[in-house]
């Protein structure tokens, strides 16, 4: 009798450890490939240091000097703007064209396969190929401008203040919308096809359908995707630093790149970790903000 | 309008989408495989529209593969690409079954810190992971950066796998208990096999992500003989004159393993991510 309480005391003492168990390995690499990084990260805002002898303990003056440094608020003004339009085109060209691959229709995994192929290109073939497209010397956008006499010298897509942040952003759209397409085309896909037809028996329209059926069932993936991606498109850097590197000017200036430049250009380690502060809190409360908009009630 | 009418008219418009989608994809693509059959001279000398006025040639292939040490870059990728990959869907599924199937202390917030782990700028952890590779003089090797790699993973991979074990029913595990199998092999014998598509579908997600990467492999991996595929393409860019033709060669040699791993397991993909999805 005595036996079996122990055991079942130990299978007990057991179980409460087997959760912990199955987590340690993944809890153990983010802690100290993420946590520690991050703490060292905002240990480094502190100080004003070269990293290697020099560390001068500064407090919170280089948060201080974000705050007024005109460059650093026109930054992340930019990667606002880029933001805003780079994940709404995601969302726009992910849902359009994961409703139609929904329909019953033929080819469905040749289209699909085809509008996937932007995702499985590496940013930097993606950068390097639109640079190559758009180039002044032997650009194939020119080249075709030229031809049918469109303009008669050619146009520096990516080296002219108004055209380079939208040249970018379109890049941007057309390398990121496949994987919110996917998320999105996985998510149709299991709701019900009862539904639809129940509620086209009571008379609803495809809008009426699409809104009361399509976007509830969605929701809890909507949520998730739209916050990543968001922060995902908010942290960009290889497509634009590889396009233009910030240039012409500060007109693609997003705040990735200005953070780079301050650390690896100029070895501002200090005032580059403290604007990485700030733009891990603008990325928390985004993640905060969307989740409390889109809660399910 | 009779129904009829207008379900054909519905399908006819969105054929003319998918079909307009298909050609913005694809024409920029078809770019670049016609770039990397010119010649040089084709291309600082073309003038008018023909696309091939010597004739399409395989010789920037040949070329690049001569005048770079491509097999040694795309070697380099493979082990820290493949590695982290195997590295972080293990942790991933592990973590995603636990927090599935068990409840205990911290689970919430161990969830939502997964989400927040993906908003920390990338900027920031280079100068640590720099500064503690160095310490450890894993700095300039294929294990550094493939445990980097494998660190930028987890979170989204747990998510994945978590998504998936939730959508499979308890019931299989709890009979598989009551018949006195542990738990590890409960998951391992019972769970995981009938979680394949959401591993493969985790698998390709990690192995796209960090094939893909860019600015950690060009910090971490400055030694020439260390580089990755993806990074050593920009480094042949940032020489003197750019040769276009070369690049765009460079750029199909580095995609052909993503291309072939997504069109060998496309199939996965879409079943996994249907079943298990991502929320929350």
């Amino acid at each position: 009798m005595k036996e079996k309480s122990r055991e079942a005391r130990n299978y007990r003492l057991k179980s409460a450890f087997t959760p912990y168990g199955f987590i340690l390995p993944a809890s153990l690499t983010i802690l100290l490939l993420v946590v520690y990084p991050i703490l060292y990260g905002v240990y480094i805002s502190f100080f004003d240091t070269n990293l290697v002898n020099k560390w001068n303990f500064v407090g919170l003056r280089y948060y201080l000097r974000a705050l007024t440094d005109s460059s650093f608020l026109h930054s992340l003004w930019k990667t606002m703007v880029f933001t805003v339009t780079v994940v709404g085109g995601h969302f726009l060209f992910g849902f359009i064209f994961a409703s139609i691959l929904n329909l019953k229709i033929k080819f469905r995994t040749l289209f699909r396969g085809i509008l996937i192929l932007p995702w499985l290109f590496p940013d930097v073939v993606i950068a390097y190929l639109f640079k190559w497209i758009l180039n002044t010397q032997g650009g194939i956008i020119n080249a075709l401008l030229m031809h049918y006499h469109v303009v008669r010298v050619p146009v520096g897509w990516l080296s002219t203040s108004a055209t380079a942040l939208p040249c970018v952003i379109l890049v941007s759209i057309w390398k990121g919308y496949p994987l919110v397409m996917v998320q999105i085309l996985a998510g149709i896909q299991t709701v019900s096809t009862e539904m639809y037809e129940a509620a086209k028996i009571d008379g609803a329209n495809a809008w009426q359908r699409f809104c009361y059926i399509t976007i509830p069932a969605l929701k809890p993936i909507l949520t998730t995707i739209l916050i990543l991606d968001t922060v995902w498109v908010f942290k960009q850097f290889t497509l634009i630093w590889l396009m233009t590197s910030g240039g012409p000017g500060s007109s693609t200036m997003v705040s990735a790149i200005e953070i780079y430049k301050n650390a690896f250009s100029y070895f501002k380690y200090g005032l580059a970790s403290a604007q990485s502060v700030y733009v891990l809190v603008i990325c928390y409360l985004i993640g905060v903000v969307f989740r409390r908009l889109l809660r399910d009630d | 309008m009779t129904k009829k009418s207008k379900d054909k008219l519905v399908l006819t418009l969105g054929y003319s989408i998918l079909i307009i989608g298909c050609l913005l994809v694809l024409l920029p693509l078809s770019w670049m495989v016609i770039t990397s059959l010119k010649s040089m001279a084709d291309i600082t000398l073309s003038r008018g529209l023909a696309l091939f006025p010597s004739g399409p040639t395989l010789e920037n292939f040949v070329n690049i593969w001569k005048e770079y040490p491509i097999a040694a870059y795309i070697k380099n990728s493979v082990i820290t690409v493949g590695g982290s990959t195997l590295f972080s869907v293990a942790c991933a599924a592990l973590c995603g079954y636990g927090v599935s199937r068990y409840e205990f202390k911290g689970k919430e917030f161990l969830l939502s810190f997964l989400l927040v782990t993906q908003m920390f700028p990338a900027v920031m952890k280079i100068i640590p992971y720099y500064k503690i590779l160095c310490t450890v003089h894993l700095n300039n090797t294929r294990i550094g950066l493939l445990i980097v790699y494998a660190s930028f993973s987890i979170p989204f991979c747990t998510w994945m796998m978590y998504g998936y074990f939730k959508s499979i029913p308890t019931g299989l595990d709890e009979a598989a208990r009551v018949d006195g199998s542990s738990a590890f092999n409960t998951f391992f014998k019972i769970v995981l096999p009938i979680a394949m598509p959401g591993l493969v579908a985790t698998v390709i997600y990690a192995f796209l992500q960090n094939w893909n990467e860019y600015m950690f492999a060009s910090v971490l991996m400055s030694a020439d003989e260390k580089k990755t595929i993806t990074y050593a393409i920009s480094t042949m860019a940032d020489a003197y004159k750019i040769q276009w033709n070369y690049l765009m060669c460079a750029a199909i040699i580095s995609s052909m393993p993503t291309l072939v791993v997504f069109v060998a397991m496309q199939k996965y993909l879409i079943a996994g991510m249907t079943a298990g999805a991502v929320k929350e």
